[in-house]
């Protein structure tokens, strides 16, 4: 119930638009033509959540892809009532995992990958930025996809338990777990670097710096 | 408060879906605890993380494939998502009914009717009768080329028809209805990347009349510059005496592409 209040007040700040699911029901009963208002509101999104998992940015655009060509494709099977964003997000990991099914995985993580190039004030950041994202892409996959879920896609707790099909409860653990396994990754690359800066004498941008110092 | 017990409140503090005596027991312990602070300050961070930017070809190729699926080539479009994928081997039955498949079984059957026929009938006296027959059957073997060109042409997918155009290629000459069709194609056809090898196609049989007057027409209908500026260039090569009334009246046309304006008055510049 919360959920469909979220929802309720959630469109109502965005009054003049229409809501996902009235769209996805033409979609349905229609020709399609509305799933390019779909496609805008959710490609950058679905397309942000499969380049974090997956750290291959061409597969990420496929993915995409196939999501919303399964869309049209599974259409009919749309229930009134259902939250889009559930629906999509299920299609979407169904489709990785169909994908993963076919082509064996082989890649972990990919230098290229690494985020995009900062202005050089805010160097810092983006070698922070780096840091987490090889922290992040050492995860085993699932934890990485729980993580992602809740903070870049920002799904709620009780959304995330219905996609995954487990407990509410269970989605609180796996998420702090995962949250431990993040940060110790990040110290251990953190470590690493300041020692690398030491030995090579290079007094680097970077002053040593704890992260639990920031908050 | 134990690092246990305010583990379990965390994931929701940082939804900030805690109740305010919640959240102030969390702060308070992060304020001491700097375990958990880190676990909380990690998490704030991962906002550092760039949003990603899909390609800019990503819209088009939604479009795409929505007007694949609303004129019903769904399968096709995820027939080839998927082979592109999966990348599986050919399947040879399938290959087979394909006009090209079509031709080469066809002309498999008549080279072991050819050589069958060499062989049997290899009399003394009537050598003059079997070239004739060999002719013959070289002739039906070119026709039938035409007829998978001509079939191909008619493919609902690009690639097919791309495949029809090139296949025209291997014969010196082309019955007219070949080429109307080829003309047909370099005129109407979907696809840019098409009607510019139908043109390359036509290119080489210049001396039919009917080739170029359907080169020089298909230059006002043209809207894709691509098109437009390949249509000039190979009317400038055929110095063809049509060209240049044409050419000066398709540089008059209204909102040309300035690219294309302006080869077409440098091909002008070339033929006077």
């Amino acid at each position: 119930m919360k959920e469909q209040e979220r929802a309720d007040t959630e469109n109502d700040q965005a009054m003049m638009l229409a809501p996902d699911e009235e769209l996805m029901l033409e979609v349905r009963d229609g020709t399609g033509e509305t799933l390019g208002v779909l496609f805008d509101r959710y490609h950058r999104p679905l397309y942000n959540f499969y380049s974090k998992l997956t750290g291959d940015r061409t597969l990420s655009e496929d993915l995409v892809q196939e999501v919303f060509l399964r869309i049209l494709k599974y259409r009919q099977s749309y229930q009134p009532g259902t939250p889009f964003r559930a629906w999509i997000y299920q299609i979407a990991r169904n489709a990785r995992v169909d994908h993963y099914r076919k082509t064996p995985k082989h890649i972990t993580f990919e230098p290229e990958m690494a985020p995009a190039v900062m202005p050089k004030d805010e160097a810092q950041k983006s070698q922070e930025a780096e840091l987490l994202h090889r922290a992040l892409m050492q995860m085993p996959e699932e934890k990485r996809e729980i993580l992602i879920l809740s903070r870049f896609q920002e799904l709620k707790y009780d959304e995330i338990a219905r996609l995954l099909g487990c407990e509410l409860g269970t989605v609180k653990t796996r998420i702090h777990r995962a949250i431990q396994e993040l940060r110790q990754n990040f110290r251990h690359l953190e470590s690493g670097r300041i020692n690398k800066d030491r030995n090579s004498g290079v007094t680097k941008f970077v002053p040593p710096r704890r992260a639990g110092n920031e908050v | 408060m134990k690092c246990e017990q305010i583990g379990e409140l965390l994931p929701d503090y940082l939804q900030g879906s805690l109740n305010a005596e919640q959240e102030k027991l969390v702060e308070e312990h992060i304020e001491v605890c700097a375990d958990c602070g880190e676990e909380v300050a990690i998490w704030k961070k991962l906002s550092l993380l760039p949003v990603e930017q899909p390609s800019e070809g990503s819209r088009e190729r939604f479009e795409a494939m929505l007007r694949a699926y609303q004129t019903g080539r769904s399968d096709r479009v995820s027939a080839r998502f998927e082979k592109a994928k999966a990348a599986p081997g050919w399947n040879i039955w399938q290959w087979l009914r394909t006009p090209a498949g079509v031709v080469a079984w066809s002309a498999a059957i008549l080279v072991i009717g050819i050589f069958a026929g060499n062989y049997f009938g290899n009399r003394p006296g009537r050598s003059n009768a079997d070239q004739s027959e060999i002719t013959a059957m070289h002739s039906e073997l070119t026709n039938m080329r035409q007829l998978v060109v001509l079939s191909m042409l008619q493919q609902q997918s690009a690639s097919e028809r791309l495949q029809g155009v090139s296949y025209s290629r291997r014969e010196d000459q082309l019955d007219p209805q070949v080429l109307s069709a080829l003309v047909h194609t370099l005129r109407y056809d979907g696809s840019v990347d098409v009607r510019l090898a139908a043109l390359d196609a036509l290119s080489r049989h210049a001396a039919q009349p009917q080739v170029r007057k359907g080169v020089v027409d298909a230059l006002q209908e043209q809207q894709s510059p691509l098109v437009q500026v390949a249509l000039i260039d190979q009317l400038l090569e055929w110095r063809d005496p049509d060209a240049a009334v044409r050419l000066r009246n398709f540089a008059q046309t209204p909102n040309l592409n300035p690219t294309v304006k302006q080869r077409a008055d440098w091909a002008l510049s070339k033929l006077n």
